[in-house]
């Protein structure tokens, strides 16, 4: 049996599924392995052994995709009761995926589990071992150092809350003001503009694009691998773009989105997570 | 120039800065009581590492010019949050904090300690895997949703506590006759369950390559809340067996933990058993008892005059 760990509507979870399916592999989604009505067990002593009986039975494990973590649902718990249950599922889940013999992708460290999904200042030294480019940025709240970093940028520059995803033009007088007034009560980070954005889905090494991307962009592969490498995620989102200086690295999402990707691309990055997870199944020529 | 980021409400940081002085060693103490307001900020990032500079109450610190840096952050109590509206200003604390963590990681010189070393701790059993992978020997554990698993291992092992798998704190205690009664409870969520290993609790601390084991004495099951069951704690400097400190040092390295704490139970037949690292080790209590010299080797480790391991 194939587990996969995501929600009911993750379309990774269900093309994925499709295909284990049409290769008479077992599959399953399941939005919180651990949670009730399943059964766990997981024990470190002279050797290491973990049980899952999702259905009264122990579920043997092929391969699993790990689209999500191990949500509580919040019904019918005090509040700080929930806070608790939530951090003893997430330990022991986080230790059940680290400790399964088979194909797990992606196989998360604490760092990643625990953080999910950090801003692009918190990847810069990682991509910058990895020889990619990253926009300029600055964290200021001082209004003279923003204003000389704008001076840079006539386009505008954007505000990106290291606390949150969207990220916000700063470009005419009214948005400057704004943003020195938030300055006043706390740093704020500002990045060099980007032009068009082009993701790449990292897939076991290889990169996938929609359409073939210029010679200049396509040079980061070898680059994006080593990303995916360092995370140590064979399954890794990452959006590129236009900066001054050539191509570079503009958002790093170890939960790959596959409503990014044309449906062309979507069909191979289904096959290749598919590949990793019954990788002889997957294979040409290979009978299910 | 050091840089300490904490409160000096709270003593470990307040003891960090004393021994820094003590070692006349030049220091900044960014106050995170007062953090962001009273600061002024500023730090850039292009093809490098970041520079630019933080701007205190009398005084102003190039990052290049930081040779170490200790930080210990602030429970909400101990922070005055930006003016405004409440829950605007908690997430504006958040994100002055996410500000502070993004430069933390990456500057080049030692930081006590990265957030990303610290992550394991929030796993208990996880951090077991890493623990037993660097040589450490680690209790029998059970985590499970299972009552029939409790009762097997119980029954294999005898004497069974069971404490928090998460970094939530939680007391050790056995599973006696009450808490085997409960057992059906387990279905809501797993629960880890650990071998009880008798012996004598040590408690290691690393600085950089310098280790310091404390032999602590009790009666008490958890040692940290012997005086609330009314039991004495003795605590003694020890040498540890050279393999056990040699994989103290490499599971704190494999962590990446310039400075931590390691929990070591010595057993009767003179193993060690490793229960966790603290990745941000209250270490006061440790020295005030022994006078083992820890905040030396950590004011040693933050100027530069230690090797990081």
């Amino acid at each position: 049996m194939h587990l996969l760990l995501g929600h009911h509507g993750d379309t990774c979870c269900v093309g994925v599924r499709a295909r284990l399916e049409a290769l008479g592999l077992p599959a399953r989604m399941v939005a919180s392995p651990l949670a009730p009505p399943a059964r766990f067990a997981w024990r470190l002593d002279d050797g290491l052994t973990s049980r899952l009986d999702l259905d009264g039975d122990p579920t043997e494990i092929a391969g699993v995709l790990v689209r999500g973590t191990a949500w509580v649902d919040p019904a019918g718990w005090a509040p700080e009761d929930h806070a608790y249950v939530q951090a003893e599922m997430l330990a022991a889940t986080l230790a059940w995926l680290a400790s399964l013999p088979c194909p797990v992708v992606n196989r998360p460290s604490a760092e990643i589990w625990y953080r999910g999904r950090a801003s692009l200042i918190t990847w810069r030294p990682l991509l910058r071992r990895c020889g990619l480019r990253v926009p300029d940025q600055l964290i200021t709240n001082d209004s003279a150092e923003a204003d000389a970093f704008g001076r840079r940028f006539p386009a505008g520059v954007v505000y990106t809350p290291l606390t949150g995803d969207a990220g916000y033009l700063v470009a005419t007088d009214e948005a400057w003001q704004s943003l020195a007034d938030l300055q006043q009560r706390s740093p704020v980070c500002l990045s060099e503009p980007h032009g068009a954005t082009r993701p790449a889905c990292v897939v076991g090494g290889q990169v996938f694009w929609d359409h073939d991307p210029p010679p200049e962009t396509r040079a980061l592969e070898p680059g994006l691998a080593r990303l995916a490498a360092g995370t140590g995620l064979d399954f890794l989102e990452v959006v590129t773009a236009p900066l001054r200086r050539g191509p570079g690295v503009v958002m790093v999402e170890p939960m790959p989105v596959l409503e990014h990707f044309e449906a062309a691309t979507r069909v191979l990055i289904l096959d290749a997570l598919t590949a990793l997870l019954a990788p002889v199944a997957a294979a040409p020529g290979a009978v299910a | 120039m050091i840089l300490v980021c904490g409160g000096l409400a709270d003593g470990v940081t307040e003891l960090v800065c004393a021994r820094l002085e003590h070692s006349g060693y030049a220091y900044r103490l960014l106050d995170l009581a007062h953090y962001p307001a009273g600061y002024r900020v500023a730090w850039r990032w292009s093809d490098t590492g970041p520079t630019g500079t933080i701007a205190g109450p009398d005084w102003r610190l190039d990052l290049d010019a930081i040779t170490g840096v200790y930080v210990r952050f602030l429970g909400p109590e101990g922070r005055r949050p930006p003016q405004g509206d409440p829950e605007d200003a908690a997430a504006l604390q958040l994100e002055a904090d996410a500000a502070l963590m993004a430069l933390l990681e990456d500057l080049p010189c030692p930081v006590v300690n990265r957030v990303g070393g610290g992550m394991s701790n929030n796993s208990k059993p996880y951090q077991s895997l890493l623990l037993r992978r660097a040589g450490l020997e680690v209790p029998a554990t059970l985590v499970t949703s299972d009552p029939d698993a409790v009762r097997v291992f119980q029954a294999e092992y005898g004497d069974v506590i069971y404490k928090s798998a998460s970094g939530i704190r939680s007391i050790v205690r056995r599973l006696g006759p009450d808490q085997l009664a409960r057992l059906e409870f387990l279905r809501d969520g797993p629960a880890q369950f650990q071998a009880f290993v008798p012996g004598r609790n040590v408690r290691v601390h690393t600085v950089g390559d310098a280790v310091f084991a404390t032999l602590i004495e009790t009666e008490a099951v958890d040692y940290r809340y012997a005086s609330r069951d009314g039991l004495d704690v003795a605590m003694t400097p020890m040498n540890l067996p050279a393999a056990v400190e040699a994989a103290c040092l490499r599971s704190a390295r494999d962590l990446d933990l310039l400075f931590a704490g390691i929990d070591l139970k010595e057993t009767p037949d003179g193993d060690f058993v490793c229960f966790e690292v603290n990745p941000c080790p209250g270490f006061i209590y440790y020295e005030r008892h022994t006078g083992q010299q820890i905040s030396t080797a950590l004011a040693d480790l933050l100027h530069g005059t230690s090797q990081a391991a």
